[in-house]
């Protein structure tokens, strides 16, 4: 006697609802497989369906189209698997108001317009930064020698050298994709970094990098001091120091000569620094070849690392916050504000060669800057402190004085003087209209490359939105 | 008592037993292709995965190798431990046990599946070759390129085929809850695959963009709901398939509950296919789908507690053969870590601790739990029960087998603990504004560590092909049969000898 025919013997169990549960609810193939697509289908419904269906956010004002290139370039991008370490949105706990700006802004839905964002790149790790906002924060060169081999300008880093992957016409897709992904702020800081390198090469006399990997196989650039003109009764060091906010031009050390603090410097010179300034600290590191200008050379003894017009401060600002136009990185947000101090202490140690290995530097070796006649003579005659830009900041309202700024914290508003080709005119109108045609340029191309691309636009009234800035607020 | 002296050779010869001299009433033509293809994958693309761990320790150690460039090489990984090895080893089962199922004599087409399995081998290999080679749709999960998933999506379908037709001509008339999911998962996961990739638009065919809808967000929403349906109607329905049989076969145990079987099918159904968008919960998609996804995520554990009871309900009173019976510490190591995934899971699929470990390496501890802790593991488990039932022998060797075992079972677990304090590690310290580079530095102690455990689940596989082949190529029931009579006659030595 089974189980269920026991319990109807059973009186207590009462007739008619006795059958046992398999039997009512017996599962058939048809039931298995046509039942189990219905409320497969159902649920598709729901979660796929309809949100592709009904949402569809218009580009917000940030957007912009990619041109040409940068669609190629997205597409090795996707192609050869970037975003497995590499995520495409920043989300709001990732923006800090720190100080290295890697997530200024939170990305919108309107961010992802346009068919040039297929497929699309939202990622599921973080192995490295995010990309979504990372245009203009390097120079192309940078770009150039970190695809190359990303230890030559981050000898901490993971990624894989691309120099097996991509041909030289590949890499500079890929740099356009990235100088050109994060929407109009992006490109405002692209075209700032464009206009200051500009300027620095004029400056300093330097040709344009190299393209694609080439500067793997060519010797480094060298500066032509020839065509260089300063004009008359001018600090030479003057149009460097404009990328300087002025409040740092004659400041000293914070942080007083010890061991301790030149060993810790030492550390994070060695950690950081040597894949440009070299593990000699004579500017010839691995990727020195690939950037114009070529990075600084600490060995000389005699200017005491780059002349008697760069003082510690000067140094500090750079490290804090780069240096845009060379490929001289933000580290506002990776070093702490005494470990920069550090580094700054460390470095004025070099020429007494405390890079050597097992060489603990000693106080001694320190070498004391003083600040040049020209200098003081400069700062007291024609750029006063008090006309410090970041002083006056908020009556600013147009983004590409506000971008220009950004690039060049040492000028003030009326400051205006040639740079040291004799020809070219620095001041902060200047390098806003400057920027300003870089970016039109940059964007008007893009659109162009989408109208032809038949791609969906959104009205030309999107386009005219002016850029923003965010974080520099 | 005597002992008989006058055994005769031919009677030193004979089986121990009559049933073991019988031949195998079932070919297992098809489970065989399968099954043996997917260990040799298995070793492939675990070789992926040591390479993979071995550039987070040394980037270089590869260097100026584009094909085993790492972002090339890890979409292999992950495509393959899917589709090569766990999709292979579960059609090997499905062949295995359906016609044991339903009463018939093998599969509707035997032939069918060995070209199948072969048409599938060629298939992965030519997706493989054109990832390492820098052709990929880009979408993750998906990213074999068009004629690739054009080829496995017929390749699928003529499995189907096979499969329904060896259901409709059964003996038994009511089916098994392992024979619901081998109809219904199959089909799931074509309909899964087919719009999940967006076959209907090939695109540039041969990279990227291909198969992926125009609007980035709908694309985004569409691949994770795709991905993670590839765990929710395929692997997992064939774990809980698999061990549905394996359990109350190897304790000869009946299944403690239907209602519950009922239970984990329509709830997999039901809540599975919408968890999707938890993979980008801090994305801009719509909030609503986020909600489902959160929703979903936990309604999930009603099927996952129902599978779980009626598991350890039919173990009651059998737990002895945990210990005794290695398919069967298999099948439950990895039903354990199935329980576990499905709760860690659930907790990551809540904003507050998404916020902390979304996009650390606490996810990957988590796919490993899924895809190493359980399916692998129980992969393991059913391979070295079907070759011992289908070349009707004993394993070569046992102790291979717990070698097999417990480095699976150690490494994992050093594999997985490892990654998830790394994972918190990242979060912790994302969260306090410290940049992604600055960690690196403080992970590199935790990616030697997952080299090292990764490497000993690497030779468990290996160990595995070498046992496996052995029992293939050797005879291990008469190897076993003789020395049982060397133990024997030791025991009690045949008089004067």
């Amino acid at each position: 006697m089974t189980e269920n025919e026991h319990e109807r013997d059973d009186p207590r169990v009462p007739r008619g609802w006795a059958r046992h549960p398999p039997e009512r609810m017996l599962i058939t193939p048809l039931i298995a497989g046509v039942g189990g697509l219905i409320a497969f289908f159902v649920v598709v419904f729901v979660v796929v369906w309809l949100p592709i269906h009904t949402f569809d956010p218009a580009a917000s004002a940030d957007w912009t189209p990619l041109t040409k290139d940068a669609v190629k370039g997205r597409n090795l991008f996707a192609s050869n698997g970037c975003y497995v370490c590499h995520s495409g949105y920043s989300r709001p706990q990732d923006v800090r108001y720190a100080l290295y700006f890697l997530y200024p802004k939170v990305s919108q839905p309107g961010d992802f317009f346009g068919s040039d964002q297929t497929p699309n790149l939202l990622g599921t790790e973080r192995t490295g930064p995010d990309l979504s906002q990372e245009s203009g924060w390097h120079p192309d060169d940078w770009q150039r020698a970190h695809f190359y081999d990303p230890r030559y300008m981050d000898p901490l880093s993971l990624m894989p050298s691309m120099k097996s992957l991509f041909s030289d016409s590949q890499v500079e897709q890929l740099v356009t994709y990235v100088e050109t992904r994060s929407g109009k702020s992006g490109l405002l800081r692209y075209a700032g970094q464009l206009y200051a390198k500009h300027i620095v090469l004029v400056n300093q006399g330097f040709p344009e990098p190299y393209r694609g990997f080439q500067g793997a196989h060519k010797p480094a650039l060298e500066g032509n001091d020839k065509i260089l003109h300063p004009p008359k009764g001018q600090l030479e060091e003057a149009p460097n120091l404009s990328q300087i906010d002025r409040g740092y031009w004659l400041s000293g050390n914070p942080l007083p000569v010890t061991q301790q603090n030149l060993l810790r410097g030492k550390e994070v010179f060695l950690d950081r620094c040597v894949g440009c300034h070299g593990v000699d600290g004579d500017g010839k590191g691995p990727g020195a070849s690939f950037l114009s200008p070529t990075p600084a050379d600490f060995t000389d003894k005699d200017d005491a690392c780059c002349g008697g017009d760069t003082g510690p401060g000067d140094f500090y600002y750079r490290i804090l916050r780069g240096w845009p136009g060379t490929a001289m990185e933000n580290f506002g947000d990776r070093l702490s504000v005494d470990d920069i101090w550090r580094v700054v202490l460390f470095l004025k140690t070099i020429p007494n060669d405390t890079l050597d290995k097992n060489v603990v530097p000693e106080p001694s070796d320190y070498i004391k800057w003083q600040p040049s006649k020209e200098l003081l003579a400069w700062v007291k005659s024609t750029q006063k402190l008090e006309n410090n830009v970041s002083f006056s900041k908020a009556e600013f309202a147009d983004p590409y004085i506000q971008e220009a700024m950004r690039i060049f914290p040492g000028l003030a508003p009326g400051d205006s003087f040639l740079v040291n080709d004799g020809k070219t005119r620095l001041s902060l109108r200047d390098a806003a209209s400057g920027i300003k045609t870089i970016y039109d340029d940059l964007l008007n191309r893009a659109w162009a490359d989408a109208r032809e691309r038949d791609g969906k636009l959104p009205s030309v009234a999107q386009k005219a939105i002016p850029p923003t800035v965010p974080g520099q607020q | 008592m005597a002992v008989r002296t006058d055994v005769t050779p031919e009677e030193t010869r004979a089986p121990l037993t009559e049933r073991a001299a019988r031949p195998s009433p079932f070919p297992d033509q098809a489970a065989r292709h399968w099954f043996l293809s997917a260990i040799v994958w298995l070793t492939v693309v675990d070789l992926f995965g040591l390479v993979l761990a071995t550039e987070f320790v040394t980037p270089e150690a590869f260097g100026g190798i584009s094909w085993l460039s790492f972002s090339r090489v890890r979409p292999s990984h992950v495509n393959g431990v899917i589709l090569a090895w766990l999709t292979m080893m579960y059609f090997g089962a499905l062949f295995y046990m359906l016609p044991r199922l339903v009463g018939t004599r093998g599969m509707w087409s035997e032939r069918l599946g060995v070209w199948c399995a072969w048409a599938w081998n060629v298939m992965y290999a030519l997706g493989v070759i054109g990832l390492l080679t820098g052709h990929s749709q880009g979408r993750e999960y998906g990213e074999f390129i068009w004629p690739v998933d054009i080829l496995l999506l017929v390749i699928w379908c003529v499995n189907i085929v096979n499969i329904l037709a060896t259901v409709q001509m059964r003996t038994i008339r009511p089916i098994y809850v392992s024979v619901w999911f081998f109809i219904a998962s199959p089909i799931w996961l074509a309909v899964d695959y087919a719009i999940g990739n967006v076959i209907w638009d090939p695109g540039k065919i041969w990279s990227a963009p291909s198969g992926a809808l125009t609007n980035s967000l709908s694309d985004a929403i569409l691949n994770w709901w795709y991905a993670h349906n590839l765990f929710g109607l395929w692997l997992t329905p064939m774990l809980l398939a698999i061990t549905y049989y394996i359990v109350p076969r190897v304790t000869n145990t009946p299944l403690y509950s239907y209602t519950l079987s009922l239970i984990s099918f329509w709830g997999m159904a039901f809540f599975y296919t919408g968890v999707g968008d938890h993979h980008i919960l801090q994305s801009p998609t719509p909030a609503w789908l986020k909600t489902i996804a959160e929703v979903s995520s936990w309604m999930l554990l009603v099927p996952v507690f129902a599978f779980t009871i009626n598991i350890l309900g039919t173990m009651k009173g059998n737990w002895d053969k945990f210990f005794t019976n290695l398919p069967l510490r298999f099948t439950l190591t990895a039903f354990f870590f199935y329980f576990l995934v499905n709760i860690q899971g659930a907790f990551e699929a809540l904003q507050p601790f998404n916020r902390l470990t979304h996009f650390t390496n606490f996810v990957v501890a988590h796919a490993h739990l899924a895809l190493l802790g359980a399916f692998t593991i129980l992969g393991m488990g059913v391979i070295d029960y079907m070759v011992a039932q289908v070349y009707q022998r004993p394993l070569f060797s046992r102790s291979l087998t717990e070698w097999q075992y417990w480095l699976v079972t150690v490494g994992f677990t050093g594999f997985f603990s490892v990654l998830t304090l790394a994972g918190f590690q990242q979060g912790f310290s994302w969260a306090q504004g410290i940049p992604e580079v600055n960690v690196l530095p403080q992970l590199h102690a935790y990616y030697i560590a997952r080299g090292i455990f990764g490497a000993m689940i690497v030779v468990s596989g290996i160990i595995q092909i070498v046992n496996i082949g052995l029992t293939m190529f050797t005879d291990t029931a008469e190897r076993r049969r003789l020395e049982t009579l060397r133990v024997a006659e030791a025991v009690a030595p045949p008089v004067g000898g």
